[in-house]
């Protein structure tokens, strides 16, 4: 089955006269198959929204091939734009149009039938006040509004940018459960967003980006996977002397306040079993797993230091992205740099 | 079809547009109860009187005239020798005048429709051209400014379709409400010449005159519309438009033509766009250029120069297109962020 977004080598520098050239997207690649949901995760600047403009024929890039639901993009874009539904970063709508002449005049120029506006406001949570000027509108609304635009064509293709900005939790669980709705009815959703925990909880598929590089891609589980450092929460009465006998046994254990971690355990009995022949009973021996947010700091370089203020080009720059393989977790992890000038 | 009747829904929606078309109404609604107030039918007794001021007023242009020519002739009576009369006579010629005195001339508190029409054209025009180039500017600057493009652009990724339909659609709007607004208000002065004052001399010259003022007005609006939308295009923002007219004014039209004076350039009018602007709307300005007679001291230099509708005409449309070009040429590479 063909790719339904499909990056290869996308290239984009902006210049301009005051701050000079800027690299935004270096060889950045990006493989998203049908039905997925799939996370496009990076820091602040590191070319998630440009990479998303570009391919939606909002940016014209340098270099790269770039195809959407199998048709060049930008070239073909028009051929297949009826079936995407995308929000690029925060979108801005007339203060003084209601949400529903909103949707109606996008769901005209598109030829969508305006019956769908009704269908989408509902869809989105928006239905009673759809009638309202969209100046009165909190930021929540005004972005369950934006992804209403993007659901108004009944898409086989979403592409969202922090769709999730300015949503009360509970919106952010409605929004949730909307791209599973969605995926479960077959509609591929591309989401990018900061909240890594609901990109672990909803997407089954992520794509890391560090100074417009790829720096992983994957299966959710599989680039967690790559993390593991099978590491376990032992919580004993002794914990210098557990590190101690831990450390006698071949392991390796680190105390601290009230607890100590072993790490590289491939088998758990053989840390209580250690410890309880020297009759140190153990109180807790829980596996220690690394969430994308852990993994996402850690690739991006982003996790800064206490006290020290990280600046927004502070992370990652990884080595020019494989081609071969879907993850790349050694690129370029620890090299940093400064402003592309 | 269906992205020009949303824009077209999009455009009447716009606050900025309704304020204005309110604010014509307002100004038509006010000089036309203002007018109405101020007008009533005159009396028999008064239109004869002022047929007859008019009469011998045209009469005492003609005598003039002849004494003129008498005193050229020699033939001036002593008596009448201390009057002054012009060099050339045919400067007080009655038949080379642009007007004759009529009796709406002396009409007091009458409106007369054929004397008054083309000054209230006027205004409207300057109305309307002023309408087109806001509302042009803003429409599309607004638009840029505010995402409403990129929306559209997911939705038809088709940017000289978009922007064309944008135009096209700007265009025909701004057109059809200047030629209705222009036909409501010219018929409604019509009617109240006819009901509440004097229609006046309404012959076939004067309708053509009339009609011809009118289609150069709606050309110019259309131009201004036009301008407007390509100023702020290729600006990215309404008052990128509002910023090169104001930068245009008060470099150009007024700094350049003072250098222009300094350095004694010759015709200097005709390097202003609002002389082209006057040419063009009144069929043909003229101009008195200063370093034409320099150091001709006998009176036989004539320094006035004429621009006529044609060449102006080419200077605008010219100046409008090329803009117009511009930021189609523009927005097809530009990055939308």
């Amino acid at each position: 089955m063909s790719a339904v977004i499909e990056i290869e080598g996308l290239r984009k520098t902006f210049h301009s006269l005051r701050h000079g050239r800027r690299v935004a997207v270096d060889g950045f690649d990006l493989l998203v198959e049908p039905g997925q949901i799939h996370g496009f995760l990076g820091p602040n600047g590191s070319g998630k929204t440009t990479t998303l403009r570009a391919l939606l024929g909002l940016v014209r890039a340098d270099a790269g091939r770039m195809t959407v639901l199998g048709a060049r993009s930008p070239e073909q874009l028009p051929r297949v734009s009826g079936r995407v539904g995308a929000i690029v970063e925060s979108p801005q709508f007339f203060g003084n149009f209601t949400a529903h002449r909103t949707l109606r005049l996008l769901a005209r120029a598109g030829g969508v039938p305006v019956s769908r506006v009704d269908e989408v406001l509902t869809q989105v949570g928006l239905y009673d006040r759809g009638h309202e000027r969209v100046k009165g509108y909190s930021l929540g609304m005004k972005q369950r509004l934006a992804v209403a635009s993007a659901l108004l064509k009944d898409p086989e293709l979403l592409i969202l940018d922090e769709p999730a900005n300015g949503l009360d939790p509970a919106g952010i669980r409605e929004m949730r459960d909307l791209m599973r709705s969605l995926a479960a009815a077959g509609v591929t959703v591309l989401v990018s967003s900061h909240i890594l925990a609901e990109i672990q909880l909803i997407c089954d598929h992520v794509t890391i980006i560090s100074r417009g590089r790829r720096v992983a891609a994957g299966r959710v589980d599989e680039v967690l996977a790559g993390f593991d450092r099978h590491e376990f929460l032992v919580r004993v009465a002794e914990p210098a002397r557990a590190v101690e006998l831990l450390g006698a046994a071949g392991l390796t254990a680190t105390a601290h306040d009230d607890h100590l971690t072993v790490a590289d355990v491939t088998d758990p009995t053989l840390v209580s079993r250690t410890l309880g022949e020297q009759g140190l009973w153990v109180g807790e021996l829980t596996p220690l797993r690394p969430d994308l947010e852990s993994v996402f700091l850690e690739l991006t370089g982003t996790a800064g230091h206490p006290g020290v203020p990280r600046q927004v080009d502070d992370s990652v720059l990884p080595d020019r992205p494989t081609r071969d393989g879907t993850i790349d977790l050694d690129a370029g992890v620890g090299e940093t740099r400064g402003v592309d000038a | 079809m269906n992205l020009v009747r949303a824009e077209l829904e999009r455009l009447s929606a716009r606050r900025f547009v309704q304020l204005m078309v309110v604010l014509l109404v307002l100004a038509f609604g006010i000089t036309a109860a203002t007018t109405l107030a101020g007008s009533h039918r005159p009396t028999a007794t008064e239109l004869a009187e002022a047929q007859r001021q008019a009469a011998e007023e045209r009469r005492n242009l003609e005598v003039i005239h002849e004494q003129c020519l008498a005193r050229e002739r020699g033939v001036l009576p002593p008596e009448q020798a201390d009057q002054y009369y012009p060099p050339n006579c045919s400067e007080v010629d009655p038949a080379l005048r642009e007007r004759l005195p009529v009796a709406a001339d002396y009409l007091v508190g009458v409106f007369t429709f054929a004397t008054e029409a083309r000054p209230l054209l006027y205004f409207l025009i300057a109305f309307l051209v002023l309408f087109g180039f806001l509302v042009g500017a803003s429409y599309i600057g607004a638009d840029l400014n505010s995402g409403g493009v990129v929306n559209l652009l997911l939705w038809r990724p088709r940017r000289m379709t978009v922007l064309g339909a944008k135009l096209g659609t700007l265009l025909g709007g701004v057109l059809a409400l200047s030629l209705v607004a222009s036909v409501v208000y010219l018929g409604s002065f019509w009617f109240i010449g006819q009901a509440a004052g004097q229609p006046g001399h309404l012959d076939d010259q004067f309708w053509r005159s009339l009609g011809t003022l009118w289609g150069r007005g709606l050309v110019l609006v259309v131009l201004a519309t036009a301008l407007g939308f390509a100023i702020a295009t290729l600006g990215r923002h309404t008052s990128a438009a509002l910023g090169a007219v104001a930068a245009y004014l008060v470099v150009w039209e007024l700094g350049a033509r003072l250098v222009f004076e300094i350095l004694e350039v010759a015709r200097p009018d005709q390097l202003m766009l609002s002389s082209h602007l006057a040419a063009w709307l009144t069929g043909r300005a003229e101009f008195w250029d200063n370093q034409a007679c320099a150091g001709v001291f006998d009176g036989s230099c004539d320094g006035f120069y004429a621009l006529t509708w044609a060449p102006a005409l080419v200077v605008l449309v010219t100046l409008t297109a090329a803009l117009t070009a511009a930021a189609f040429a523009l927005f097809r590479r530009r990055d939308l962020i």
